[in-house]
């Protein structure tokens, strides 16, 4: 951030937005060339916001920037991209949503980091254009990789010996796979199948569009989905907002029916404080 | 407050609570406070009692769980209403604005907050449940999805969509398009897509 004059432009997908006061917003943009930085859009919430549409959530926009004594103001906004199809189907969009976080939590402000936001871009075309959760383990494989937590797995972990093919457990501590031997070395685990540990080594040198292709059954996306999140959850200091959101959900599908006896049926509602 | 601080602690404790409030800020809560010092007795404990009886005599009502002093609330009970026809809205102020409206005369649901994946909120945080519970006794035909159009909202109409409609229920969402007074070159892709394809005869 050499240049210092009073306004720049940039593309970027919003990641994230917290409204204050009337009619304004906070907006976390995540951009090519500025890194991810916060920026004021005022009166964004107003319907005649000329703004308004384009400084959604997930969206890829070409925005204005004036810089401000504390925080920047966006001055102009305009949809790249607004993955519209992607925001119309709740489970890609939770997908998406849980990718931005990620991202959120994996950089720092205002430093670019021109391959995660490329890995950002790509994976939320492929989720717009119809792409499975394979599209979000992806990203968190290689996003893993370009933020220096590569996960090991051509050989242990531990003790670097090459890995015979079989059953391997897989230790987010020790950041991959670790071999029978050294199993009492790696703090906690799960043992992971040969498919998976081969779908993984494959997703490595994969595009994207080759990753989302590959035909996983309902077991192997769920061993994947909780290797993954081993190998990223030491990385994180808290959980995400994203993954309680998503539990949330789950549990919420799981009470059959919504039975009544939840609801009350006079005196003493409450009226509830903002959260 | 310190010792030797100049505000006396009861002024010190007013501008506290004032700041608390949305949109004051210290310069803003400080003049309340000592606007509230000047009245006269008899306004400062009206204002007090206003207070206390929002907090007190306000409640939920058991159906619609809008606020209300009576439950169940005026729109509930009011027989002139459509009672097959419910309104889906986010915060009681949503209520006020789509009857300002004057174009609608059907009940309300309102849920006290949005489905909010990047803040964690979740159904169990909103008053979807009982919405569930009234479209159980059968009378209800159709919901009117009146969430925000903005990704949570989006999200929340998905929700209710995805949990009531294999019930059998028409679940449907308000248009989107353009507001009036805009100009068509600002607007986003996503409204103008939408506004083409709510387009309707001149």
């Amino acid at each position: 951030m050499t240049d210092r004059s009073r306004s720049y432009s940039t593309e970027g997908i919003v990641l994230r937005r917290r409204n204050i006061g009337e009619a304004d917003s906070i907006l976390t943009l995540f951009s090519l060339h500025e890194g991810k930085f916060d920026a004021v859009a005022r009166g964004v919430r107003k319907a005649k916001s000329r703004m308004r549409g384009h400084l959604e959530p997930l969206t890829r926009v070409q925005v204005h920037v004036a810089r401000g004594r504390s925080l920047d103001v966006f001055t102009q906004a305009e949809t790249i991209e607004a993955h519209r199809a992607l925001k119309a189907d709740l489970e890609r969009m939770n997908l998406a949503l849980y990718c931005a976080e990620l991202a959120d939590r994996f950089t720092i402000d205002r430093v670019e980091q021109r391959p995660i936001y490329e890995l950002l871009v790509d994976v939320f075309h492929a989720l717009d254009g119809g792409a499975s959760a394979q599209a979000a383990r992806y990203f968190e494989l290689h996003l893993l990789a370009i933020t220096g937590y590569e996960a090991q797995l051509d050989a242990c972990a531990v003790c670097r010996q090459k890995l015979p093919e079989e059953e391997t457990l897989i230790s987010g501590p020790a950041g991959g796979l670790v071999c029978r031997a050294c199993r009492p070395a790696a703090s906690s685990g799960r043992i992971l199948s040969v498919r998976a540990v081969k779908v993984l080594r494959y997703g490595r040198t994969a595009t994207i569009h080759q990753f989302d292709n590959l035909r996983l059954d309902d077991t192997l996306e769920r061993e994947l989905r909780a290797a993954l999140g081993d190998l990223v959850r030491p990385v994180l200091d808290r959980e995400l907002n994203t993954t309680r959101y998503m539990d949330a959900l789950e549990r919420a599908d799981r009470i059959p029916a919504l039975s009544p006896n939840h609801v009350q049926s006079d005196q003493s509602n409450p009226v509830p404080p903002e959260p | 407050m310190a010792e030797g601080s100049s505000t006396p602690e009861p002024i010190q404790r007013l501008v506290e609570s004032f700041h608390r409030l949305p949109g004051i800020g210290p310069k803003s809560a400080q003049r309340l406070a000592y606007h509230i010092l000047r009245t006269s007795e008899q306004e400062a404990s009206a204002l007090a009692r206003a207070i206390l009886d929002v907090k007190q005599r306000i409640r939920l009502c058991s159906q619609c769980m809008n606020i209300t002093e009576s439950d169940p609330c005026g729109y509930c009970r009011d027989e002139r209403r459509d009672r097959s026809v419910v309104c889906v809205v986010e915060q009681p102020l949503d209520v006020l604005a789509i009857e300002r409206s004057g174009g609608y005369r059907g009940l309300y649901h309102v849920l006290h907050g949005v489905l909010s994946p990047m803040d964690g909120i979740g159904p169990e945080h909103i008053h979807v449940r009982e919405l569930v519970v009234r479209l159980q006794a059968g009378e209800i035909q159709e919901v009117i999805m009146a969430t925000n159009p903005s990704l949570e909202g989006e999200a929340t109409a998905m929700y209710v969509q995805r949990l009531i409609g294999p019930a059998g229920v028409k679940v449907t969402r308000l248009a989107r398009g353009l507001p009036s007074g805009a100009d068509l070159e600002y607007t986003d892709d996503v409204t103008l897509a939408r506004a083409l394809e709510g387009r309707q005869e001149v």
